[in-house]
């Protein structure tokens, strides 16, 4: 174990009882708006003068531009400019970028030299319109060489691979070992150890509406202004300015709501610069929004891609001890976010399991492929994957029963710090575990699999107990380094609250975009509750950067637990001022008041009272009604930073807290596979999750259903295939599968309620959690259907393609 | 540029445009209707999120030149509510939150009234099996499906009570 | 992702049509029906013809009618109307079975039977439904009109004998008796199926008298399953002779592989979906007897 001083933990709260709004399924806030078709996306936009882009793609996985000849295209009609990658890189500095060393594997808007995977920019056109903007496309003509691609990681990690970056002197940008814990002891003292080799193919969030930036460059004032459906990291925007070559404070940009993003809209800097870069060469304002084959070949936003090497130490009666995890994830072409997503995996990698000692090798290849990014779960969900195939499998070489070999190994004490030092605030895994036992009809389906078995039909329950952690912090991006270049440890975010002359509150919130979560709901219900008002009266503001408070947005499921230390914040700072002038008002001691249904009043006394509308309609316009030092108005803002974390420890055998707010969950798919087709079918699905206490439980119901379902994608449909040339199989979606209503069974959905000690009313975050259990959770219930027959699946997704090749390799070992 | 004169009469309105012939009907609502609501997801006919109704039958509007239904009754997203009336299937989408992102949910909306029109006694599978043309990213279906079917039993006891009330 | 440019017309007649057609010949002039296959090509710039004359007004190619023991279906008849119109029903339920499996009905709301057969994806249900029930395609052109028997229309993915200057005007079906049955395993609903299987089969007293089997996404083109329909028929259809139709038939495939299912895959599927469609056409034909 680590000796680390742990710092102390934030006080332990006591959470308000008998809440009136935060805990109801209201109606969202958000919806008529999107209901009656007046959304108002990016695409939605015009202004006067616009302009449309299109951007040219590579054919090639990787080759060598030897010449662009762009004249024909210039001088199509309605076109206004054409942009080669050679002079983008004069008119923008590279990408914002988060990786290792990201001058050795420069990113930029359009490629200049060579293309490193299919669907890179190398030109963008500006015309009237789309239309013609394409037509214009046809017309340039781009001499490349072609070289040799890399497709496979594990390939590209050795000698005499082709290099994706030459400045990088391998295909290797990053590798390095952590020990957390008595490894070596654990491991020697095993009785049993189970090993594994798990493959996790790329998809991606893939949301309809892709990603597009309206920009306008006033030449006047040298300011850009820039529209998108891509924010968050707004603390970070100036990296943007940066890019443009243009000071950070004349640069705003503005949220517009996102059609969906599931990671895949996270600081999507891209588009935003094309437009903006464009916009400040016309001196138009120009909109360029991604294609579909745009998003899928070129979003910068693809899902995890891991090779596993596992090691699990067992003891026979059940116990782990430790994990020894090996793993080479495929990044593509670009490593923008470093290797975050493997700080998301070891913010739990051991689960809800009290094991002792971690292991973790990553090594991240380089390829030619388009590159990762962040898709719902950030890389965590791959880890509960593992994980739970690595425990699955332990309790069959042990014969044990896998409810009984998960229960046995629970942490149920609480606070609990895992090896890595991220702690787990709070829980109740068998409370959960017994909720889904029952939800599922587990005993039901044990015995309906016996029953489908004499019949020679398979079918297979998949239970699976894994973690759900929220609310990341700073320290994920750095904690991989000795000596980290930017050691940053902000992840604010700000709320401002405005009460005005009649009593009405209006929510102002920074980088917190609409992506289908609900923030204006959330904002909603929780000042309703610290205000007593209607949540449907509160009115939400959206700001621009350049006017915004520190800000870092969705992402990591931060949201709602972020705003309410906000709104908490901001509501306490507008009623003390509202005390102190009721007060005055009604000349009484302000200790002797209370805060009573939407007013202050003096204790025990309801005639002597003053409602909010009253206080705010004098502090608004009668002035001299109070004190000298009292200004006019009831405003106040809040920059909330993030309540718990803690340093890591300088050898880095302890991250410290970066995830701590740490939900569970059990989910419970119960499918029949085909053997003849090697397709699965859902016959039920039971999830039940614990994300602490709820704001609004139908629309956390919403996103269990719908992270499930982009779960079964991930499990069952949904890959980018490169072949073995680096060329793109499935740019469109009649070859990228997102599953329809007939793929997604219905769901029962349990929900339990652990609150955390340490943030408002107890909540923790729950967007990603869906899609962190399902993919885990199907591919045991597969494997479950199938144990009978010597099959097991250790690839997703599990395609026909794959499950045949499995059961008719099982086949000929019975045969053979 | 060849251009074709295009008459459609957008929710109850009829409106002659002059468009390119190879514009797309997605397009002419959008740009040269002002109707946003129809949005674009794939633009390949694959997701739904461009579904309109075409004299009552819902199409894609992205897979559907502006030219090929000249003289049609088109009916948007647009045309759903009646002023601050929400149309059944609205409501009960946002009762049930049948959305989230809301980008799916004009075509959504669309199909399901072609769902519903089609078939006042709608089952809850019927309505599974008929909303899959459409994709959603977000909701997973489930309170789609919800909405749908509540929508429906609305609608129906709505009309047996005008019915009734005339008889 | 948007069309090129092409100039348009739609015509009123079929003899109109094709002459349109040939006289724009040289600009890669291309019949329009439903757009659902066209238009996404024309969106991704796979096609871009010069010229493109829409069928849609031409009243004649939108009708269904009987002559005698002979359905007649209009090139322009929308899949969706012809999935549900009674005369299909009929005549020729095995199509109406197919056409609830092509694509989802916001596309056959615009998709057409003729524009689905010219299009001739080797992976579409109604060319494989065609070629099982013997259809005849009706061709027009300056010419005058040919009829072309459905075995030998199809030439290779996404051609056929429609000349450069024809238009196909019509699919006329003869009725048959039998059982029929249209089954296929596509990997999510709706979307292109990796094995289809259109059979229909005629018991006579319990031993089966005719077999028609044809299969699609296994080869270039749809194709009979001639083997099986051999190996059935004058059998008392059993497991045992199920099994061997089925052997018989994927003895002599060979199709190709994709992204969604490789060639060993697709073999395993048509083996499972032969005997589903046989089982399944057998046991509607007992139920007529
Ligand atoms: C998302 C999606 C899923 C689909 N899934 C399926 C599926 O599962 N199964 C399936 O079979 N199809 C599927 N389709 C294709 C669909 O069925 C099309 O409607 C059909 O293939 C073409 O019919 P159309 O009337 O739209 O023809 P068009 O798209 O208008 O034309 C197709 C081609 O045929 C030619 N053509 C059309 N009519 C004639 C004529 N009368 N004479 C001469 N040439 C003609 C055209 O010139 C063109 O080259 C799908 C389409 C989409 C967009
Ligand atoms: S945008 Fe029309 S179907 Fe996807
Ligand atoms: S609500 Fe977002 S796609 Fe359906």
């Amino acid at each position: 174990m680590t000796t680390m001083d742990r710092p102390d933990a934030p006080p332990v709260r006591t959470h308000k009882e008998n809440r009136k709004w935060v805990g109801q399924s209201i109606r969202r806030v958000e919806d008529p708006k999107f209901l009656r078709g007046r959304g108002g996306y990016i695409g939605d936009m015009t202004v006067p003068g616009m302009l449309h882009a299109a951007v040219l793609r590579s054919p090639h996985a990787h080759a060598r531009i030897t010449g662009i000849d762009a004249a024909e295209a210039l001088a199509a009609p309605g076109v206004h400019a054409v942009i080669t990658g050679a002079q983008a890189a004069q008119l923008c500095d590279p990408l914002p970028d988060f990786g290792p060393d990201p001058a050795k594997h420069t990113w930029r808007c359009l490629a200049v030299d060579k293309v490193r995977y299919v669907g890179e920019g190398v030109a963008v056109v500006v015309a009237d319109s789309r239309y013609l903007a394409e037509d214009a496309l046809a017309l340039i003509d781009v001499e490349y060489e072609p070289l040799p691609a890399v497709v496979d990681p594990e390939r590209a990690l050795a000698d005499g691979a082709p290099l994706v970056h030459d400045d990088l002197g391998s295909n290797c940008a990053y590798e390095r070992t952590f020990d957390f814990g008595d490894v070596e002891r654990d491991f020697a003292e095993a009785d049993v150890i189970v090993t594994d080799r798990l493959r996790w193919h790329r998809s991606g969030g893939q949301p309809l509406e892709t990603v597009g930036a309206l920009a306008d460059f006033d030449h006047a004032t040298g300011e850009l202004t820039v529209h998108t459906n891509s924010l968050s990291f707004t603390s970070y925007l100036f990296m943007v300015a940066g890019t443009m070559k243009i000071p950070a404070n004349k640069l705003d940009i503005r949220p517009v709501p996102a059609g969906g993003s599931f990671g895949s809209k996270l600081f999507a800097t891209k588009p935003a610069v094309i437009a903006g870069m464009c916009s400040r060469e016309v001196g138009h304002p120009v909109q360029y929004l991604e294609d579909r084959v745009d998003n899928i070949s070129n979003c910068d936003h693809h899902g995890s891609d891991r090779v596993y090497d596992v090691r699990l130490a067992m003891m026979r009666d059940g116990t782990i001890r430790g994990i020894d995890i090996d793993t080479v994830e495929d990044y593509g072409a670009y490593i923008q976010f470093g290797v975050g997503h493997h700080g998301n995996a070891l913010a739990q990698v051991v689960g809800p399991y009290a094991m002792t000692s971690v292991r973790y090798r990553v090594r991240a290849a380089m390829t030619n492929k388009n590159q990762q990014g962040a898709y719902r779960g950030f890389g965590s969900e791959v880890n509960n994957w593992m994980l739970e195939q690595m425990v699955d499998k332990a309790a069959r070489e042990l014969d044990l029963d896998p409810v009984a070999i998960r229960r046995q190994n629970f942490i149920r004490e609480f606070p609990h710090f895992i090896p890595t030092g991220n702690v787990y605030d709070s829980g109740d895994y068998d409370g959960v575990l017994d909720k889904a036992l029952e939800l599922s009809d587990y005993k039901h389906w044990r015995a309906e699999q016996a029953k489908a078995r004499e019949e020679g039909r398979c079918i297979g329950i998949g239970l699976i107990t894994a973690q759900e952690r929220s609310v990341f912090s700073a320290t994920e991006f750095w904690f991989w380094f000795d000596e980290p270049g930017a050691p940053v440890t902000s992840m604010p975010e700000s709320v401002t609250l405005k009460v005005d002359a009649t009593g009405g509150i209006t929510a102002t919130l920074y980088s917190c975009a609409f992506w289908g979560n609900s923030p204006e709901t959330m904002v909603a219900q929780l000042v309703a509750e610290e205000f007593d008002c209607d949540p449907h009266d509160v009115a939400i503001v959206y700001q621009g950067s350049k006017n915004g408070l520190p800000a870092t947005g969705p992402g990591g499921s931060r949201t709602t637990v972020m705003l309410a230390g906000a709104v908490e914040g901001a509501t306490a700072k507008i009623k003390a001022k509202a005390l102190r002038a009721a007060a005055h008002l009604l000349e009484a001691n302000p200790d002797d008041m209370e805060w009573v249904d939407g007013g202050f009043q003096v204790k025990g006394v309801p005639e002597q009272r003053k409602s909010l509308a009253d206080i705010a309609v004098m502090l608004h316009l009668f002035k001299h009604s109070f004190p000298e030092d009292m200004e006019s108005g009831l405003e106040d803002s809040k920059v909330f930073d993030h309540p718990y974390t803690t340093m890591p420890s300088a050898d880095r055998k302890d991250l410290g807290v970066f995830y701590p707010f740490m939900g569970h969950a059990c989910h419970v798919p119960v499918v029949e596979v085909d053997l003849e087709t090697g397709s699965v079918s859902f016959l039920a699905y039971a999830a039940v999750h614990d994300c602490g206490t709820l704001v609004n439980p139908r629309s956390l119901a919403g996103h269990i259903v719908g992270g499930t379902a982009q779960g079964i994608g991930t499990a069952l449909y949904e890959e980018f295939v490169y072949d073995d040339d680096g060329q793109l199989l499935t740019s469109s979606y009649l070859d990228y599968l997102i599953p329809s209503a007939m793929e997604v069974p219905e769901l029962k959905i349990g929900h339990h309620e652990t609150p955390s000690p340490y943030t408002l009313h107890g909540i923790k975050g729950g967007g990603e959690g869906g899609r962190m259990m399902a993919p885990a959770a199907i591919n045991v219930a597969v494997n479950d259907a199938l144990a009978h027959l010597g099959v097991r699946v250790t690839e997703l997704p599990i395609t026909p393609d794959r499950l045949r090749a499995a059961i008719r390799a099982a086949k000929s070992r019975e045969s053979g | 540029m060849d251009r074709h004169d295009v008459t459609l009469t957008v929710n109850g309105r009829t409106s002659t445009v002059s468009v390119e012939p190879r514009k797309l009907l997605v397009d002419v609502l959008r740009e040269d209707l002002g109707l946003t609501g129809t949005h674009v997801g794939c633009e390949h006919g694959v997701c739904g999120t461009c579904t309109v109704l075409r004299d009552g039958e819902s199409i894609r509007s992205c897979t559907t030149f502006a030219v090929q239904v000249d003289g049609a009754e088109i009916r948007t997203v647009e045309g759903l509510a009646k002023g601050a009336e929400l149309h059944p299937l609205q409501d009960e989408f946002w009762d049930k939150q049948g959305l989230q992102c809301g980008y799916c949910t004009p075509g959504m909306l669309m199909r399901a009234c072609e769902i519903i029109e089609g078939n006042p006694d709608v089952t809850h599978d019927q309505v599974r099996e008929g909303i899959a043309s459409n994709l959603c990213r977000c909701t997973g279906y489930q309170f789609i499906t919800e909405a749908v079917c509540a929508a429906a039993a609305r609608m129906k006891a709505d009309s047996a009570e005008t019915t009734g009330a005339q008889a | 992702m948007k069309p090129p440019p092409f100039q348009y017309a739609a015509p009123t007649s079929v003899a109109e049509a094709v002459e349109l057609l040939g006289a724009h010949a040289d600009d890669d002039a291309r019949a329009l029906a439903g757009g659902q296959s066209l238009v996404p090509l024309m969106n991704f710039r796979l096609a871009q013809p010069a010229y493109l004359i829409d069928l849609r007004r031409i009243e004649e190619l939108t009708r269904i009618r009987t002559e005698g023991d002979t359905l007649v279906i209009g090139a322009m008849v929308r899949q969706s109307h012809a999935e549900h119109a009674p005369e299909i029903a009929v005549g020729a339920p095995l199509l109406a079975e197919a056409l609830g499996y092509v694509a989802h009905p916001p596309i056959r709301n615009s998709g057409t039977v003729g524009g689905s057969i010219a299009h001739a994806d080797p992976a579409a249900e109604l060319p494989a439904v065609v070629l099982a029930l013997d259809a005849e395609l009706v061709l027009a052109g300056l010419g005058g009109t040919r009829t072309v028997a459905a075995a030998d229309f199809f030439t290779g993915p996404f051609s056929t004998a429609i000349g450069s200057g024809e238009i196909l005007t019509e699919v006329r079906i003869p009725r048959r008796a039998g059982g029929h049955a249209f089954v296929e395993f596509a990997r999510t609903h709706g979307n292109f199926a990796l094995v289809g299987v259109a059979a229909v089969v005629e018991l006579d007293g319990g031993t089966v008298a005719r077999a028609s089997i044809a299969l699609s996404g296994v080869a270039p083109v749809p194709v009979r399953a001639t083997a099986a329909e051999e190996a059935l028929t004058g059998t008392v259809p059993d497991d045992a002779s199920i099994r061997a139709a089925v052997d018989a038939a994927v003895a002599g495939l060979s199709p190709a592989g994709d992204v969604h299912g490789g060639r060993e895959t697709r073999t395993d599927i048509a083996r499972s979906y032969l005997r589903r469609g046989i089982e399944l056409a057998l046991s509607r034909a007992g139920d007529r007897r």
